[in-house]
This record gives C-alpha cells, sequence and structure tokens, in this order.
C-alpha cells in the first residue's frame, strides 16, 4: 500500500496512523510532543486564573508527582530502556514525550556521572515573556523536584545537583544545567 | 528497513532522534503518546476536583479544551494538509485527532455534508462509571457537546452537530455516545 506524506486525498474508512510516511509520523510526534506541554500549560493557566498562582503550582506538583514515574515507566517499557545507572535515565530522557519540545545537549562523563544542559526550553521562553517570575517556582522548586523523581525511578541513589537555573543570565544559552551522579 | 531500531536497549547513542526508531515503534509511541494526553488532562481534573470541587475543575477543563480543540484542528489540518468545508473534512480530522488512538469510534460518512460517529469505548466514560459520582453527566452532557461542536465549527460554523445518544448507559454492552454531523446548503 503506498504511504501517504498527508491526509488530503479522499476520506479512508480505514484511517489508521500506519498509513503515513515516516517522515510525516515523525512531524506528528513532535507535534503531539508540543500538544502535550499545551495541554499541560493550559491546565496550570486555566488553574491561575480561577484561583491563583498558589492554588495552580499546587495542583502542578500533584500532577507530577503522580505522572512522573508513570512517564519513565512507559517510555522504558515501551522502548525497552533498563538499567540503575545515569546512562538509562539519559536515554529516557531523549525518548520521552516530551523530548522533542526541548533541546539539551549530554556530557557523558562515564556511565554513572553526566552532566545534561537544556539549551532551549519553551516552556521557560514562555514564563520568561509572562514576566511575572513563576520559573523561579516552577523551575527551582517544582523542576529538581520532577528531575529527582525521574532518576529516582531508575535508581534511588541517584544524585541530581542543578548545576544552573533560571533566572538565566541576559544572553546564556544555557536554560538550565544538571549533574546527574551515582 | 535496515539499520533502524525496534527499541532503545542498545548503548546510549548521543545523536538519538525518534527518526532512528522503526515505522512500528513510531506507531505504538503515538499510542502511548496520547494515553499520556488523557492522563495528563485527568489529573488536572482530579487535583482541581480534590482542592476546589467539581465545579471548579469543570470551570477550567472548558476554559482549557475550548482553546486547545482549536489548537488542534489547526495543527491537524496544516500539518496534514486536511482542508474544506464539509462533514466528510471533521470526519478526517477526527480520524486524525491523537485522541482517536485511544477511543474505538466508528464512522458512517453518508455523503460529504453527513455523518454519524459512533464511539464503542472511552476510557473516561469508563473511569467516570468506575468512580460512580456522576460526573459523566456534566462532562458527556454539557463538555462534550461543546466541543464536538467547535471541532465542527472550525471547518465551517454551519456545521449541526447532535448528540444521538450520550451517557448515562444502559449498561457496559451499549455504546458510550453517538453523533449526527450535518451540513445543510
Amino acid at each position: 500500500m503506498a504511504e501517504l506524506a498527508d491526509y488530503s486525498g479522499p476520506f479512508d474508512p480505514d484511517f489508521s496512523y500506519d498509513r503515513f510516511t515516516k517522515e510525516t509520523l515523525l512531524k506528528l510526534i513532535r507535534s503531539h510532543a508540543e500538544y502535550v506541554r499545551r495541554i499541560d500549560g493550559q491546565w496550570y493557566l486555566a488553574v491561575m486564573q480561577e484561583c491563583g498562582n498558589d492554588a495552580a503550582f499546587a495542583c502542578d506538583a500533584i500532577v507530577w508527582e503522580k505522572l512522573e514515574a508513570y512517564t519513565m515507566k512507559t517510555t522504558s517499557n515501551l522502548l525497552n530502556i533498563h538499567g540503575d545507572d545515569v546512562v538509562t535515565l539519559i536515554k529516557a530522557l531523549q525518548a520521552n514525550p516530551w523530548s522533542s519540545s526541548y533541546k539539551f545537549n549530554v556530557d557523558l562523563i562515564n556511565n554513572d556521572h553526566a552532566i545534561i544542559s537544556f539549551i532551549n526550553c519553551p516552556t521557560l521562553l514562555a514564563l520568561e515573556r509572562d514576566g511575572s517570575g513563576r520559573e523561579m517556582l516552577i523551575c527551582n522548586k517544582l523542576e529538581v523536584r520532577l528531575m529527582e523523581l525521574k532518576a529516582h525511578y531508575f535508581n534511588p541513589n541517584m544524585i541530581v545537583t542543578p548545576l544552573k537555573l533560571p533566572p538565566r543570565e541576559p544572553n546564556s544559552d544555557i536554560c538550565c544545567q544538571w549533574e546527574l551522579k551515582v | 528497513m535496515k539499520g533502524l531500531m525496534a527499541d532503545y536497549s542498545g548503548a546510549f547513542d548521543p545523536t538519538f532522534s525518534h527518526g532512528k526508531l522503526a515505522q512500528e515503534t513510531l506507531a505504538k509511541l503515538m499510542k502511548a503518546t496520547a494515553e499520556y494526553m488523557r492522563r495528563i488532562d485527568g489529573h488536572w481534573y482530579l487535583s482541581v476536583m480534590e482542592k476546589w470541587g467539581n465545579d471548579e475543575a469543570l470551570d477550567c477543563d472548558i476554559k482549557v479544551w475550548e482553546r486547545l480543540v482549536t489548537y488542534e484542528m489547526k495543527m491537524l489540518s496544516s500539518l496534514l494538509n486536511i482542508h474544506g468545508d464539509d462533514v466528510v473534512t471533521v470526519m478526517k480530522a477526527l480520524q486524525a485527532s491523537p485522541w482517536t488512538l485511544t477511543y474505538a469510534c466508528d464512522i458512517d460518512v453518508r455523503n460529504n455534508d453527513e455523518a454519524i460517529v459512533t464511539y464503542r469505548n472511552c476510557p473516561t466514560l469508563l473511569a467516570l462509571e468506575k468512580e460512580g459520582k456522576g460526573r459523566e453527566g456534566l462532562i458527556c452532557q454539557e463538555l462534550e457537546p461543546r466541543l464536538m461542536a467547535k471541532i465542527a465549527h472550525y471547518f465551517n460554523p454551519s456545521i449541526e452537530v447532535v448528540a444521538l445518544k450520550i451517557p448515562p448507559r444502559s449498561g457496559n454492552e451499549d455504546i458510550c455516545c453517538q453523533w449526527e454531523f450535518k451540513l445543510e446548503r
């Protein structure tokens, strides 16, 4: 069966994503990653508008405290990423549903030690544009906790140290930087 | 295809991208991501409901999805080149929605301006029924008709959406919901 680059043709009663070319699937994966980010972001904003930022932040923390382990579990089961070292965590970070929305560099010192630098983060860009300083809570409190949850899913002894967190220095190209070590 | 990865059990690849995975694996990932979206949405709803009650959670849910439905339709139609102002265009967009990966739905296209959509499996409804508080009364009867209309009106504000059947259901064998999409020209 010919692969489709898009769905501009006639209605197909047996439509499935399997019909698309790999290139189209990759575009869909990237757009779904952005969609995931927007679902989370729109919920945060809706709660913030209704109940204030403290309430939104409290809900955000509850949601992700529950979902981080699920994120790591589904990614690692689906892609057979198993282990208890730092490199296993890095592989899960590269492949999880959020990864297409962010850009990061990995300096793998050895299998138990790495530095990860996020060089593009659309959430931070939105927070900086918003200008109300919410990155101080989201990046400096919540993200630290969430990076630990991700690391501890693979190994409770993994140590997560934030080396750089927002607010960024003017013209800094690093959004945040983390040391991961066992 | 040769060289593509069925999974990521091998060595760390500093240049890893989803493009290195086999097509079959990508399809599995997309399904998992669709379920992930549903869970993110569900956990947000529950966390607001637990703290401030169901009215507040439903208000937020409506705000969120009235914005996101338009975003989703725009994203799908531009990415997959789905354009038009008839009902069959709406059906194509519904088929391509990531949400459809988590539901079982049949689409009966009668002609380009009329179709019936039947949801036979809906994990959200199953969760609401299991919870037993009757929240499907609000979510399925108030929110979903608005969202279905919003989806249709993205393509043509004159398309009429009629809920033919919505929860509560008569039993587990019953369909979840059924919608008629129609455009009078």
